[in-house]
């Protein structure tokens, strides 16, 4: 029995608990564990992610969402539409809330980078939720749960590689993911309104006198505030579904359509560009130093021997296909916790998709279901992304036990648009049954 | 196992061309030595990003590399006569260059003088489909303006000869794109390969034949040093496992793409076969890129390409010539 | 040492200035890449190898400029509880001796690398483009060396305990949130 690629995981624990930032526990547990195999070529073998995430074109995308964002934010343009948003859903409880899970939707619809979704809309979100006084788990909760629709909302790069990786039609993929993240959205929309008829306190109402308007008030605010950043959201959205742009295309769109709007409304001053532009380049920096990191640990667990130890594990393990499938999703959950997205998926999914497919299980339903339970792992500590993404932006009046507890409903939500993916296969196989014979 | 090496893959774990090629030399090689070397396989990125297993070998970092001579062609067009060009020869006659008519030796000599490597051809595939598009190709004259999702020498011969706009678009989004076009066409693989991707679902047509990449190879690469080292019986036994993996892989290729082909037409997806002047005439442009390449590293000093091309094209030459007695499958 | 860490910390504020530049040249070349390629249906040969050449130099040259920011991410529920002093000496520990060292060892081989592209006019491998690649691999090395330096400096100023891990604002905290309220008619009040 070969130990090292499991003792990677306590020592980066260790490492990660000490208070040592993320990027740089996985850096130096991938240098410690890869120079006990390769000796001093380790520093060269990890050049290589180095080399390899500074050189992805999909990640371009990431920067200039950011921006996107930082831009709408100090411009002033996201406080208008969330309090234009206000005005049309803000009656209903927990309506703030409910407009930022709608507004994260949108973006994840016109985004596949997770981390940028969560970034644009939290920048935008946290401020409108604290200035009503919501409960701090309750907007912890709400953003990371939003911003991880990103891989089940297409297009979605979490998609494009399991695709890749398992040979599935990308497009029967999208197809196939469409339904179960419109049900993650509804389950999210739906908890939120039952939370806040019950726990009115957690998210209140918007007072009263903040929407006692006539409703020719009413309209121009919306035309003014509500109408330009859907513009510009359509702008991003539309060139991505009905353009033809890619991601980092539209995101460039997105970044310009923001500066334009900012300007048009006078709020574009030198100072707010340059602080927009310092957020961008410490955001990016951060995010892609965790793609470095993790990319670097990949490689040496599967060097360590850490995919022929899970080939072994499941061989060992005799089960039917319904116990096949739980286990297999219980290891994706369970290394949801440890592992971000890209790790589950180059070590999980190669090792996989040959026993589904030899166990006869619709490859593209199961492709949903990891995909469903892929999303709990942005959310479940310690590696949660989302959590990451939203603590760059957070002021420190959100603490990490806000964040903790208050992803927890949200993961069960995860969990239980999985339950019904695993009884109705219909929800994932029915669209893509469509595509066929075009 | 007495030998073990870790040979990293410029695909990705899990791909139709992995499994063909990497995993089945990794059996085959388990077989023929009876345990004595074994290949550890590593997918695209895990231990090495895609583009850097030749460096990797090169460095020392890995003992083994699996990769394709297409990778090096902007480096090094002499590549492109390994690789597979607009113009060159079909799979069937590629394998008999590389194994009889002396291609094999010449990759070898060719990696040895210029990269220190020791290769072995472990794979040679069918045709490619020349486009999955939104546009109808019939002529030369319907590539003017075209953005085409495609690369190397017929990227080259798109854009200077036929005023066409190759454009580069990510693995992960040519599917995206393709569907909202974003480009008019794009180029991928093989008919069995293509099909899981389900790009006949989202654009009209299909062009063929796959002119602009008649064939390809796939070679297993040692460091010299490395491979000078084994004993001849185990050099042997790994050339026996290498070549019984391209001849079982390049009959699992063309096995594959009949059973798509038969898929495709099932669906509503038009397929356009090329007249032969029109093909003719694009391979003639592939030819003259490669002559022209050729000639500039001639010119340069280095004629490695020109001997390379002289018999490729002398190989190619002879088989059109002579090979009107095979009977051909074919039901027109 | 005092005026040779601020020497450093000045560098990083350079590069990561460079780095902002730089975002806006990634928004100008992709939009000059839709416009050329859906408005003229002409798609530039470049924009692709130059989006991921930008964001990488805005990734590398920002990395030093966002270490001294403390910008990245600490799971410090468990290590908050230790004293301050303890953090700051495990902080220092393992930037000045384990993670400076690292990254100048991994500057090096970036540096090798790009020498090695530029000898040998290295070309990207199948972009159509093929554009040199040394330049970009120089930025690489050049990032990753700021970056190693700052790593030194990071862990003089805990060491030194002039700076506390995981102190830092939130990134919204630059954001002036109270001086852009907005009243019912969506104007700046
Ligand atoms: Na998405
Ligand atoms: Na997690």
């Amino acid at each position: 029995m070969n130990f090292l690629p499991i003792i990677m995981f306590p020592a980066l624990f260790a490492l990660v608990f000490m208070g040592l930032p993320v990027a740089f526990a996985l850096v130096l547990i991938s240098v410690l564990f890869g120079y006990i195999i390769l000796g001093d070529m380790i520093f060269l073998q990890l050049y290589g992610p180095i080399l390899s995430t500074s050189s992805n074109f999909i990640l371009a995308a990431i920067p200039l969402f950011i921006f996107m964002g930082a831009i709408l934010e100090r411009s002033g343009i996201a406080l208008r539409l969330f309090k234009a948003l206000q005005l049309w859903v803000g009656r209903l409880p927990g309506g703030i809330g409910i407009a930022t899970i709608l507004m994260c939707a949108v973006f994840a619809a016109a985004s596949g980078v997770v981390g940028a979704v969560e970034i644009v809309v939290g920048l935008m979100a946290i401020p409108a939720m604290q200035r009503y006084n919501y409960n701090g788990e309750l907007i912890a909760g709400t953003i990371c749960a939003g911003g991880s629709l990103g891989t089940i909302i297409p297009p979605s790069i979490v998609v494009v590689v399991y695709a890749s990786i398992a040979q599935l039609s990308v497009g029967q993929l999208f197809a196939a993911s469409l339904i179960p993240g419109l049900l993650m959205v509804a389950f999210f929309l739906g908890y939120l309104l039952i939370r806040a008829i019950l726990k009115p306190q957690d998210s209140p109402p918007i007072p009263a006198v903040d929407l006692d308007i006539s409703l020719s008030e009413k309209l121009t605010i919306t035309l003014k505030a509500l109408i330009p950043p859907l513009v510009l959201i359509f702008a991003v959205l539309g060139s991505l579904l009905a353009g033809a742009a890619s991601p980092t295309e539209a995101a460039a769109v997105g970044a310009v359509g923001a500066l334009l709007l900012a300007a048009s409304f006078k709020e574009l001053s030198f100072e707010t560009l340059k602080a927009s532009l310092a957020v961008t380049v410490r955001v990016t920096s951060m995010i892609m130093l965790i793609v470095v990191g993790g990319t670097m640990f990949t490689g040496i667990f599967a060097l360590a021997g850490g995919g022929q130890l899970i080939r072994d594990l499941v061989d060992f393990i005799g089960f039917g296909n319904t116990g096949l499938i739980v286990f297999l999703l219980l290891i994706v959950f369970i290394a949801g916790f440890v592992l971000d997205w890209i790790s589950i998926v180059l070590i999980c999914i190669p090792i996989f998709a040959p026993i589904v497919k030899s166990a006869g299980i619709d490859p593209i339903w199961f492709a949903v279901m990891v995909m469903v339970v892929i999303q709990t792992s942005y959310l479940t500590p310690p590696m949660a992304p989302s959590i990451f993404y939203l603590r760059s932006i957070a002021p420190p009046s959100l603490t990490y036990q806000h964040m903790y507890r208050g992803v927890i409903p949200f993961v069960i939500l995860q969990l239980l648009v999985l339950l019904v993916v695993a009884l109705l296969p219909e929800t994932a196989t029915y669209l893509p049954s469509l595509l066929v014979g075009l | 196992a007495e030998i073990t090496w870790r040979m990293p893959a410029a695909i990705s774990e899990g791909s139709f061309f992995y499994q063909n090629f990497m995993e089945r030399f990794a059996a085959n090689v388990e077989v023929t030595t009876g345990g004595k070397l074994e290949v550890q396989p590593f997918g695209a990125g895990v231990i090495v990003p895609a583009f850097k297993v030749y460096e990797a070998v090169q460095d020392g970092l890995v003992d083994a590399g699996h990769s394709t001579p297409s990778y090096l062609v902007n480096q090094d067009p002499t590549n492109a006569i390994f690789a597979s060009f607009p113009g060159g020869m079909s799979g069937e006659a590629t394998l008999h260059w590389v194994y009889n008519g002396g291609g094999e030796k010449m990759l070898q000599d060719f990696r040895r003088e210029k990269m220190g490597l020791h290769s072995i051809v472990v794979g040679i595939g069918t045709s490619e489909f020349m486009a999955h598009s939104n546009k109808e190709i019939r002529t030369t004259a319907d590539l003017k303006g075209l953005k085409y999702r495609t690369s190397g020498a017929w990227a080259a011969v798109v854009k200077e000869t036929y005023g066409g706009v190759p454009t580069v678009v990510p693995g992960g989004e040519i599917y995206t794109l393709l569907q909202r076009k974003g480009v008019d066409a794009i180029e991928w693989s093989t008919p069995g390969a293509n099909l899981s991707e389900g790009f006949h679902e989202v654009a009209p047509y299909i062009i063929m034949p796959g002119v602009h990449q008649p064939s390809f190879l796939w070679e297993v690469f040692v460091k010299t040093e490395t491979w000078d080292a084994l004993p001849d019986d185990l050099k042997a036994q790994i050339e026996a496992a290498a070549k019984l993996t391209t001849y079982e892989s390049y009959a699992h290729f063309g096995n594959s793409d009949i059973k798509a082909m038969a898929e495709y037409k099932k669906t509503k997806v038009e397929m356009i076969t090329l007249d032969n002047a029109v093909v003719e005439e694009m391979r003639e442009a592939g030819r003259s890129w490669a002559r022209k390449k050729a000639k500039e590293l001639a010119d340069a000093g280095d004629t490695s390409m020109q001997k390379i091309m002289d018999s490729y094209f002398a190989y190619q030459k002879a088989w059109a010539e002579n090979s009107e007695y095979l009977v051909r499958d074919i039901v027109k | 040492m005092t005026s040779f860490l601020s020497v450093i910390d000045r560098v990083s504020n350079f590069f990561g200035g460079i780095a902002k530049l730089v975002i806006l040249c990634l928004v100008l070349s992709m939009i000059y890449e839709v416009i050329a390629r859906y408005v003229f249906d002409a798609p530039t040969l470049w924009a692709f190898d130059i989006s991921y050449m930008l964001n990488g130099t805005i990734f590398l040259l920002g990395a030093a400029f966002t270490l001294q920011a403390d910008a990245h991410v600490r799971i410090d529920f468990l290590s908050s509880r230790l004293s301050h002093k303890t953090q700051q000496f495990l902080n220092g520990f393992f930037y000045s001796f384990l993670l400076g060292p690292c990254f100048s060892i991994f500057t090096y081989i970036a540096g090798k690398k790009a020498y090695k592209a530029f000898i040998t006019n290295e070309v990207e491998n199948v972009s159509p483009w093929a554009p040199l690649v040394w330049p970009f691999y120089g930025v690489i090395a050049l990032g990753l060396g700021i970056f190693a330096l700052q790593f030194f400096c990071e862990g003089m100023k805990y060491l030194k305990r002039e700076k506390i891990p995981g102190e830092h604002a939130g990134e919204i905290d630059n954001i002036e949130i109270d001086t852009i309220e907005i009243n019912n008619t969506g104007e700046k009040s």
